[in-house]
C-alpha cells in the first residue's frame, strides 16, 4: 500500500478520447464515438493502478492516450512533470524512454522477422548511444531479469512459448530503465497456469526497479491480487476509483457491485452463499450514450434523476471516489444534510 | 447421479491423432467418460489439453486428414457413433447432439437472418414445414430471452450484441431438443457481467429441460458454479475425475491441486505470492509412455517417468462413478512409499 506523502508520477484530468464517425458519400463527420469521456484520475510513485472494466468501455484506449499513442481529443497527462499531451513531436520522442508499454497479444506485437535481441535491442538503438558490446550486455541483462535463457537471444519469437513471448514484451519494455509501464491486458492470452508467472515477473520487477504501473484488465480477480488501487470504468468513464482492500470488500457504485459479482468463484461450497446482481441488457453503444448517468438503462438502483443529471466523480470516504446520485457526495454530509440526498443535491449539481 | 440408470453419453477408449507435415500429434489419449441424464460434466483444461478435440471427435467434427480418430467408441442411446455412416452422423448431430462453440461471431452464418439458422435444423431434422419452423423459432428465442423475438428473426447476426449471438446460438442447439448440448468455452469470448447472464440462462433451461449438458471451459469459477461433475484433462488425458464438491475440496492430482492454487480468489486473503506451475505444457508428439504432467510436477518420481498412470479409484467407487485420479502419488504417501525418498 502506499504512504500518503507519495506524490502521483502521472495525472490525468478531463481526458477525452474521440474517434470521428464519417458517413455519407461525402464522409462527412456525423458524430463521435466517445470512448473515453471526460476522466480524471492519479496514480502514485510506486503503486499498481489496476483499470477494470468490460470490452468496449475505453480501457484499452485510456492506456494508449496515456503514452500519447492516440491524440487525444482533449485533456492534460501529466507525467513526472510534462504534458504528455501537449508535448512537441521532438520532445515526446525524448520522453517516451520514461514510459514503455506491454501489449496484450504477444504474438502480435513481436515483430516475427526479428530475433529476440533485435526485438529487445530497438529500443537502444533509438534511444541510446551504446556500442554493440554494451547494448549486448545490455540485452543479455534484461533476458536475465525476466527469466529467458541468454542462449535463445538469436531465435525468433515463433520459437518462444506464449509466456515466454510476453517475458519478451516485458523485457523489450523495460530496455530504457521507465518510470511508468502500462500493461495492457498482460495476461488476457496466457493460460492459467501461465498467468500466475508472468504476474510474479511483473511484481518482481517493480519492487526491484520501482515501476508505476497501470494494469489494465478484465480479470477481476487477479487485479485484486496485482493492484493497490483499482479504478472502474463503464462506458468511457470512471465509476469508481477506490483502495483494492475496500472495493473489493465493498463496492459502492452499483456497476462496481454487480461487476464483483458477476465472477464466478472457484469454490462451489460458497457459491449458494453469494448475492449475485445479474445486470440486463446490454452496454450501450459509445457512439450514442445515455442521457444522466451512463449507467442508468442497466442500473438495478436506478433514480428519475439519473437518467436527467449525469453524476460526478467525487470522495465519498477518504481515498474513494465514486460517481453515483446514491452516495452522499462527502460535502453535502459534512454541512448536515444527510437526510435529504436525492433532489438536493442534484439541484446543486445542476448549478455547477 | 441415481444409480441404475443408463447413461445418454459414454464414451471408451478415445483416441485421436492428427498426422501432419511436421510429425503426429497424439491430442487425445484414451479418454474414457459418461453422461447421464440431466447432468451437467465440466471439462477442465488448458489449451492443448485436447478438451475441444474430445468433443470434436465425438461426432466427427474434425477434418480427417489431417485428424484420425484411432479408436475408441462412442456410444449414443446404444448407437456407436465412431462406426456411423457419415449419413447417420449428420442426423445425429444438430438433431441428438446440440453444439454451442466458444466465438458466436464466427460461428453464425454472417449472410442469413437469424431467423433462417434458428429454422435450417427445424426443417432438415423435424420436417416442419416453414410456418411450423417459424413459430417453433420464435418460441426457442423467447426460450433464451431475446425480447421481440418475432421482430429479431429477420435480424442479422452483426445486428445482436456478443451475450446476444450466444443465447442465438443456444436456441439453435436447442432447436431439435437434443439428449445431449456440448457448450465449448460457450462464455470465454463474454464479459463477467453477460457471462453471468448466460450461466443463469443456462440454469434456467436445465430445470426446463432437463437435457445432459458437456460443459468445455478453463474457467475453474464457472465449473464451480454450474457443474455437478468435472473432469479435468492434461496432455490429451483425464487425470482427474470426482463430483463438483469433491473436486474442489479434495484434489488429488498434483495438477488439480496446483491448478487451484495458482488462480487468485475473490474473497480470501492478499498480498501473498501466487503459486505457479513452473515450464510450460507438453508436446504431445508420440503415443505417451510417461506421465504428461511429470516435468512440472512438484512430486514426480522414478515411476513417473516409466509409466503412464491410468485412472484410479479414490473414494472405493468405480473409476468414472465416484472420483479417480490418474497419478502414481498419493497427497497421504499410502501408495508408494519410495516417492517419500524421491519427493525430499
Amino acid at each position: 500500500m502506499r504512504d500518503t506523502t507519495t506524490r502521483p508520477l502521472v495525472e490525468v484530468r478531463n481526458l477525452k478520447m474521440y474517434f470521428p464517425i464519417h458517413s455519407g458519400l461525402m464522409r462527412k463527420h456525423t458524430g463521435d464515438v466517445k470512448a473515453v469521456d471526460d476522466i480524471s484520475f492519479d496514480i502514485y510513485e510506486g503503486e499498481t493502478l489496476g483499470l477494470v472494466g468490460e470490452s468496449g468501455c475505453g480501457k484499452s484506449t485510456v492506456g494508449r492516450a496515456l503514452l500519447r499513442l492516440y491524440e487525444p481529443t482533449a485533456g492534460q497527462i501529466t507525467i513526472a512533470g510534462d504534458d504528455v499531451a501537449s508535448l512537441s513531436p521532438e520532445a515526446l520522442r525524448r520522453k517516451r524512454p520514461t514510459m514503455q508499454m506491454v501489449f496484450q497479444d504477444p504474438q502480435a506485437s513481436l515483430n516475427p522477422r526479428m530475433t529476440v535481441a533485435d526485438i529487445i535491442g530497438e529500443p537502444l538503438d533509438e534511444h541510446s548511444g551504446l556500442s554493440s558490446a554494451d547494448k549486448l550486455a545490455r540485452i543479455y541483462e534484461l533476458m536475465d531479469a525476466v527469466g529467458l535463457n541468454r542462449a535463445f537471444a538469436n531465435r525468433y519469437p515463433h520459437a518462444f512459448s506464449g509466456g515466454q513471448r510476453q517475458r519478451i514484451g516485458i523485457a523489450r519494455a523495460l530496455a530504457l530503465n521507465p518510470k511508468f509501464i502500462v500493461c495492457d491486458e498482460p495476461i488476457a492470452a496466457l493460460d492459467v497456469s501461465i498467468q500466475a508467472q508472468v504476474v510474479n515477473l511483473l511484481e518482481d520487477l517493480q519492487d526491484r526497479l520501482g515501476l508505476t504501473y497501470l494494469f489494465i484488465s478484465h480479470d477481476l480477480s487477479m487485479v485484486r491480487h496485482i493492484a493497490d488501487r483499482v479504478a472502474v470504468m463503464y462506458l468511457g468513464q470512471i465509476a469508481e476509483i477506490s483502495p483494492v482492500d475496500a472495493l473489493y470488500a465493498r463496492p459502492l457504485h452499483p456497476y462496481a457491485e454487480a461487476l464483483l459479482s458477476a465472477v464466478p468463484e472457484p469454490d462451489p461450497s460458497r457459491e449458494g452463499a453469494r448475492q449475485r446482481i445479474i445486470l440486463k441488457g446490454d452496454v450501450p453503444s459509445p457512439a450514442n450514450p445515455p442521457k444522466g448517468c451512463n449507467f442508468c438503462t442497466r442500473c438495478p438502483k436506478v433514480m428519475p434523476v439519473c437518467r436527467e443529471v449525469e453524476p460526478r466523480l467525487q470522495e465519498a470516504a477518504p481515498d474513494r471516489l465514486v460517481a453515483c446520485h446514491l452516495i452522499h457526495p462527502i460535502d453535502a454530509a459534512r454541512a448536515g444534510q444527510t437526510g435529504q440526498a436525492g433532489a438536493q443535491e442534484h439541484s446543486q449539481q445542476q448549478g455547477v | 447421479m441415481p444409480d441404475g440408470a443408463m447413461p445418454v453419453l459414454e464414451v471408451r477408449g478415445l483416441k485421436t491423432v492428427f498426422h501432419t507435415r511436421g510429425g503426429s500429434v497424439h491430442a487425445v489419449n484414451d479418454v474414457s467418460f459418461h453422461l447421464m441424464p440431466g447432468e451437467l460434466l465440466g471439462v477442465v483444461g488448458e489449451s492443448g489439453s485436447g478438451k475441444s478435440v474430445t468433443m470434436m471427435s465425438l461426432i466427427g467434427l474434425l477434418p480427417s486428414p489431417p485428424a484420425d480418430v484411432q479408436s475408441g467408441q462412442v456410444l449414443l442411446g446404444g448407437q456407436d457413433l465412431l462406426k456411423a455412416t457419415p449419413e447417420a452422423l449428420r442426423k445425429v448431430r444438430g438433431a441428438r447432439i446440440g453444439f454451442v462453440f466458444q466465438d458466436p461471431m464466427t460461428s453464425l452464418n454472417p449472410v442469413f437472418t437469424v431467423g433462417s439458422q434458428i429454422m435450417a435444423p427445424l426443417r432438415k431434422h423435424m420436417g416442419l414445414s416453414k410456418a411450423q419452423a417459424e413459430v417453433r423459432a420464435v418460441e426457442l428465442l423467447e426460450l433464451v430471452g431475446i425480447p421481440d423475438a418475432r421482430r429479431r428473426l429477420k435480424s442479422y447476426p452483426h445486428q445482436f450484441s456478443g451475450g446476444m449471438r450466444q443465447r442465438v446460438m443456444i436456441a439453435i442447439a436447442l432447436a431439435c431438443d437434443p439428449e445431449v448440448l456440448i457448450a465449448d468455452e460457450p462464455t470465454t469470448a463474454l464479459d463477467v457481467t453477460i457471462q453471468a447472464q448466460i450461466l443463469e440462462l443456462v440454469k434456467e433451461l436445465r430445470q426446463k429441460l432437463g437435457m445432459a449438458i458437456v460443459w468445455i471451459t478453463h474457467d475453474l469459477g464457472v465449473v464451480a458454479e454450474i457443474a455437478d461433475r468435472v473432469m479435468v484433462m492434461y496432455g490429451g488425458q483425464v487425470v482427474e475425475q470426482a463430483p463438483v464438491k469433491e473436486l474442489f475440496r479434495n484434489p488429488r492430482h498434483p495438477y488439480t491441486r496446483a491448478l487451484l492454487k495458482t488462480i487468485p480468489k475473490l474473497g480470501g486473503q492478499r498480498g501473498e505470492r501466487l503459486q505457479v506451475i513452473e515450464g510450460q505444457p507438453p508436446i504431445l508428439g508420440s503415443a505417451p509412455a510417461a506421465c504428461p504432467f511429470r516435468a512440472r510436477c512438484a512430486h514426480a518420481f522414478a515411476r513417473c517417468e516409466a509409466e503412464n498412470p491410468v485412472r484410479r479409484p479414490v473414494d472405493g467407487r468405480p473409476v468414472g462413478q465416484g472420483h479417480d485420479v490418474a497419478c502414481h502419488w498419493s497427497p497421504e504417501g499410502a501408495e508408494d512409499p519410495s516417492q517419500e525418498a524421491a519427493h525430499a
